[in-house]
């Protein structure tokens, strides 16, 4: 690989956009607090608005300008705000340190990445005239989600988990299924919405029921 | 006839919206009036399948899709039947409005999903069911309960993310053959055939059979299956067991059908024989061990899409028709036996079986139609089980694979060791032949007419589907077969 | 000007850039750094002025200490003239004494460098020396894999483990600009400087918090000239590894092309300047944060590895 083998611009910036948000998850898995996990969520929703910018831009589709729009009304306004009201309901600060300490969990957080990237990478799928990085990345980013939603023993980060893993879907999508209706996308997000809230009653329901958001308690169903 | 199709999707929806606001005793009433009028439709809709898929808008039905539209109507107007006897009008206004409202939104999803004319409105459909349900199976507000909602809504919202990837890797790959901007309906793929590219379509079936396959309960995917089962008010659990696992077994169908003619069916098959026959075995294991009523209706559950899976697996028309005629017994089969392990627990006020014993001189009418419903679940004759599975399992001649039908075999028989000690011990041994001391011993009598009638109508499905299923069924279920293949 | 320095002239001056440029860089960012406090600061000439007194004073040695701690300075000093003979520092071609080493090399003999006044600390027997040259030792060692996994990048960026071949690549066309592999590393790169040259949030140079000391507090035991040795030594580590990050990741602009004196003599202003652009931005990372707890700091390198790690990641498939 010499100097000749970069990449165009575009598929730099947007592997770079990609990347961005599996530092973003890596972030989630190491924070502790409730709050910044949210901000991290949000944060990262928005970098894959700003992803769908760049290539509603690149491919002159004003489709893809909606859908940006509408994620970041979405996911980056409407989710933290509901998350951050279950949160500030349920009265607790710290998530806890999941079942495993921050240095194991990044260690396993990078063996799946890396599992997740190649596995998907191999594939060899290319979109746009992109190469198959992005959607190794969008790989690794949801093995890291699962890490997250695994490793992580209080309802927030859990759902916050489940919420990531939808973006690196997004982000997947937005890279080979750019030309989905803007109706089916639009389907995906308000399912999401309603997911959110249902995710936010159950937690409310476990907080009422369990008296705390931890989930390292529920023990009571076995075998 | 697309007039049938748009009637089904709107009126449970409807029912459910106006259970929120309307006084508990019409919400009961239009509940009830839905579940019936959803399911004569469903069976009339059969009609109008058999020509050739019925079409309108982004609503498509095939006779594989009547299939599961009329097991889960079958259940969802059982289930209101058996509500209405549950939830006693005296009970809390705003848990009967959950409740119903809840049960309606519920089976309306459910019977919108075979009817949805493409691969991301399915999912759609899918995930509407299982927030909807997670949030039934919470509607007790126990700390069990609690706990046994968030258990089924996490492990099924992620299986789920993997089958949300798995529809996006299906339209890359349909990117090559329609171009970059299509609808991804059944319809365009299913034609596809074979020119879709390989690479991303495998990829794309593990993804789905992993990610649906949580929600089928597969193996060892399946953790949060006991849970939300036990813990579920009895109609929910009904409805999740008898229906809602088959809906995401048609999923599975439907990816099945699209992958296949690009994996071959060696790939396919081998993918899903794994699945079912672990499923299988570690569910006929854990049955033995049981001691909860109802956490052992779970499991029968995951053994019985165990066998459902190994069918798909044959791949041979003789199997899938099995595979599709025991959707609809397990459908009446499982339903019958939560509505009469509910009246059970009901009467006796636990659901531990050490402590239940001597049902038969409890419960005049529901404890012999229980003993025949779990009878009917492990597979005895003249009920509609033992024909699917012996469809099944003579499907497999056909394929390769001996050994499979002999793990079939085998798993089936330790399932009816398992139930069949649980059916002995509650319902035929008396409280002193059993020697237990302090257990319950309620009154003889039947709660309620409402929750005794759906079991009849569920055992008399079973018998005709056993004995003698209609020429047009069998009609229809072989077209369905021969579209998957 | 059509005048044109031999090319041992330049090396030479590379090394003598390096070595008088070094205190007025750490001048002009203690300077900068006082003025966004809100104080008036030191004189940027400062440290010459350090300099000058310590080599004029009389110097010390701890009982049982023995011939290294003597020679470390020296040696350590000698390894910081020679990397300036390996990097690109004023020019984008290669010079005679160049090819001595990679940029590997160039890392072995900066760790040499440590090695040795890490000893010298560990000789004294006093205890907030060893303590300094335990910690350094082990946090050295965590940057290991980091540095080693910058240098994969560059070596796979640019085909060859030159670092004159990096700075060209990375100037031919804007679309290596925005390589994740190049960002990414360019980034773990400036982690893994502040870690080396000791600023905050790893340590604090502004205080003398034993307690929170990793690098300084290993020449605690030295004085007078040897201190001047060392000290001398770190502000010119400090220039070399800004002038690695500046003229193989961020900003390769402004070296020489040629061998004539006006691009040379441009090179080494230019270069001045941004060693004190990278020294602004230091400062102000200074006083936006706070030093990290001990324990932390290898999380704070563990990000730093995650970051070279997805650098490398991201070249396998074509999209880096």
């Amino acid at each position: 690989m010499g100097p000749d083998g970069a990449p165009s611009v575009l598929n730099g910036t947007v592997d770079t956009i990609a990347v961005v948000v599996l530092l973003a998850e890596f972030a989630m898995l190491r924070s502790t607090l409730l709050r910044s996990q949210i901000r991290l969520y949000a944060a990262q929703s928005f970098v894959v608005a700003v992803l769908a910018a760049v290539l509603a831009f690149a491919d002159n589709s004003y489709e893809l300008l909606i859908l940006a729009a509408l994620s970041i009304g979405l996911k980056v306004i409407a989710v933290p705000v509901v998350m951050s009201r279950t949160v500030r309901r349920a009265g607790a600060d710290v998530a806890g340190a999941g079942s495993l300490r921050a240095a194991s969990s990044a260690l396993i957080a990078l063996v799946a990445a890396g599992f997740g990237f190649f596995a998907v990478g191999r594939l060899g799928l290319q979109a746009h005239g992109l190469s198959p990085t992005v959607l190794a990345v969008a790989g690794a980013i949801i093995m890291v989600a699962f890490v997250l939603m695994t490793v992580r023993t209080d309802v927030v980060s859990q759902s916050v988990g489940f919420f990531s893993l939808e973006n690196g879907v997004s982000v997947a999508s937005l890279v080979v299924a750019a030309g989905m209706p803007l109706i089916l996308e639009v389907a995906f997000l308000f399912d999401l919405l309603v997911a959110v809230v249902v995710f936010g009653v159950l937690i409310r329901v476990h907080h009422a029921e369990q008296g705390s958001l931890s989930t390292s308690d529920i023990t009571a169903l076995r075998g | 006839m697309a007039a049938l199709l748009i009637i089904i999707v709107i009126v449970p929806l409807v029912a459910g919206c106006l259970a929120f606001v309307v006084p508990t005793r019409l919400a009961r009433l239009i509940t009830f009036v839905s579940g019936l009028s959803c399911l004569a439709l469903a069976v009339a809709l059969g009609v109008g399948v058999h020509v050739g898929p019925v079409t309108f808008g982004f609503l498509r039905a095939d006779a594989l899709s009547w299939v599961f539209l009329v097991a889960t109507a079958f259940v969802y107007a059982t289930a209101v039947t058996y509500a209405i006897g549950y939830q006693s009008p005296a009970s809390a206004t705003s848990y009967q409005h959950r409740l119903f409202a809840g049960l309606n939104i519920f089976g309306w999803a459910m019977l919108c999903a075979p009817l949805v004319n493409g691969l991301a409105l399915l999912w759609v459909a899918i995930e509407v069911t299982t927030v909807v349900s997670a949030l039934l199976v919470a509607v007790d507000r126990t700390p069990r309960a609690s706990e046994a909602a968030w258990k089924y809504v996490i492990i099924a919202s992620a299986g789920l993310g993997i089958a949300l990837f798995a529809t996006i890797l299906v339209y890359q790959a349909g990117t090559q053959v329609f171009g970059e901007s299509y609808d991804l309906t059944l319809t365009q793929m299913i034609g596809a055939g074979s020119h879709l590219p390989v690479a991303p379509i495998r990829l794309a079936f593990l993804l789905a059979v992993l990610g649906f396959g949580t929600k089928v309960g597969l193996v060892p995917v399946h953790t949060w299956l006991p849970d939300a089962h036990t813990e579920a008010p009895t109609p929910v659990s009904a409805m999740l067991s008898g229906s809602l696992l088959a809906v995401s077994a048609y999923a599975v169908l439907r990816y099945v059908q699209i992958c296949r003619p690009v994996l071959g069916a060696e790939f396919t098959g081998a993918v899903l024989m794994i699945f079912g026959v672990i499923s299988l075995l570690v569910a006929a294991f854990s049955i033995m061990l049981q001691r909860d009523l109802k956490r052992l209706l779970a499991y029968s559950s995951i053994e019985h899409m165990g066998i459902v899976c190994l069918g798909i697996s044959f791949g041979t028309p003789l199997a899938l028709a099995g595979v599709l005629l025991h959707v609809l017994a397990h459908a009446a089969a499982k339903g019958n036996a939560f509505y009469g392990a509910g009246v059970v627990m009901h009467a006796y006020g636990t659901k531990d079986i050490d402590r239940i014993h001597g049902g038969l001189d409890v419960l005049p009418w529901t404890a012999p139609l229980f003993v025949c419903t779990i009878f009917a679940l492990c597979g005895m004759p003249p009920f509609g089980m033992v024909r699917s599975e012996f469809m099944i399992i003579a499907g497999s001649v056909g394929s390769t694979t001996r050994i499979v039908a002999i793990v079939v075999l085998l798993g089936s028989t330790v399932a009816f060791l398992g139930l069949a000690r649980v059916v002995t011990r509650t319902m035929f041994l008396t409280a002193s032949v059993a020697g237990a001391v302090d257990a319950p011993s309620p009154r003889r009598g039947e709660p309620s007419a409402w929750m005794v009638a759906p079991m009849l109508a569920g055992l008399a499905v079973l018998v005709v589907l056993g004995l003698h299923p209609p020429a047009a069924l069998t009609d229809l279920l072989s077209q369905a077969a021969g579209e998957l293949m | 000007m059509g005048l044109e320095i031999a090319a041992s002239g330049v090396q030479a001056l590379q090394v003598a850039t390096v070595a008088l440029g070094a205190p007025w860089v750490s001048g002009v960012i203690a300077r900068v750094e006082a003025v966004v406090q809100g104080r008036h600061g030191p004189r940027i000439l400062q440290p010459y002025y350090d300099l000058i007194k310590l080599f004029g004073k009389e110097s010390l040695r701890p009982a049982g200490a023995g011939a290294i701690f003597l020679i470390a300075p020296f040696v350590a000093f000698a390894c910081y003239l020679t990397v300036p003979l390996l990097i690109p520092i004023l020019t984008t071609f290669g010079l005679p004494l160049g090819s001595m080493g990679d940029i590997l090399g160039g890392a072995f003999v900066l760790a040499l460098a440590a090695f040795f006044v890490s000893v010298a600390a560990a000789e004294t027997g006093a205890p907030y020396a060893q303590l300094g040259a335990s910690r350094t030792t082990t946090f050295s060692a965590l940057t290991e894999p980091v540095l080693l996994f910058v240098i994969f990048t560059v070596g796979l960026l640019s085909g060859t483990d030159l670092p004159y071949k990096m700075a060209e690549t990375v100037t031919s066309s804007a679309s290596q600009l925005v390589r994740p592999a190049h960002l990414l590393a360019s980034v773990a790169m400036f982690l893994v400087v502040l870690v080396e040259t000791g600023r905050i949030p790893v340590e604090s140079h502004r205080s003398t918090n034993e307690l929170g000391m990793i690098e300084h507090a290993r020449t605690l035991e030295h004085s007078g000239p040897y201190l001047a040795l060392l000290t001398w030594g770190s502000q010119m580590k400090q220039m070399i590894l800004y002038a690695l990050l500046l003229n193989v990741f961020v900003l390769p602009w402004g070296l020489a092309s040629d061998r004539a004196a006006g691009s040379v003599v441009w090179a080494i202003v230019s270069l001045l300047l941004k060693c004190v652009a990278v020294g602004v931005v230091v400062t102000a990372i200074d006083n936006s944060f706070s030093k990290l707890r001990l324990f932390k700091i290898t999380e704070f390198i563990a990000a730093a590895f995650l970051l070279a790690v997805i650098a490398v990641l991201t070249l396998y498939l074509g999209g880096g």
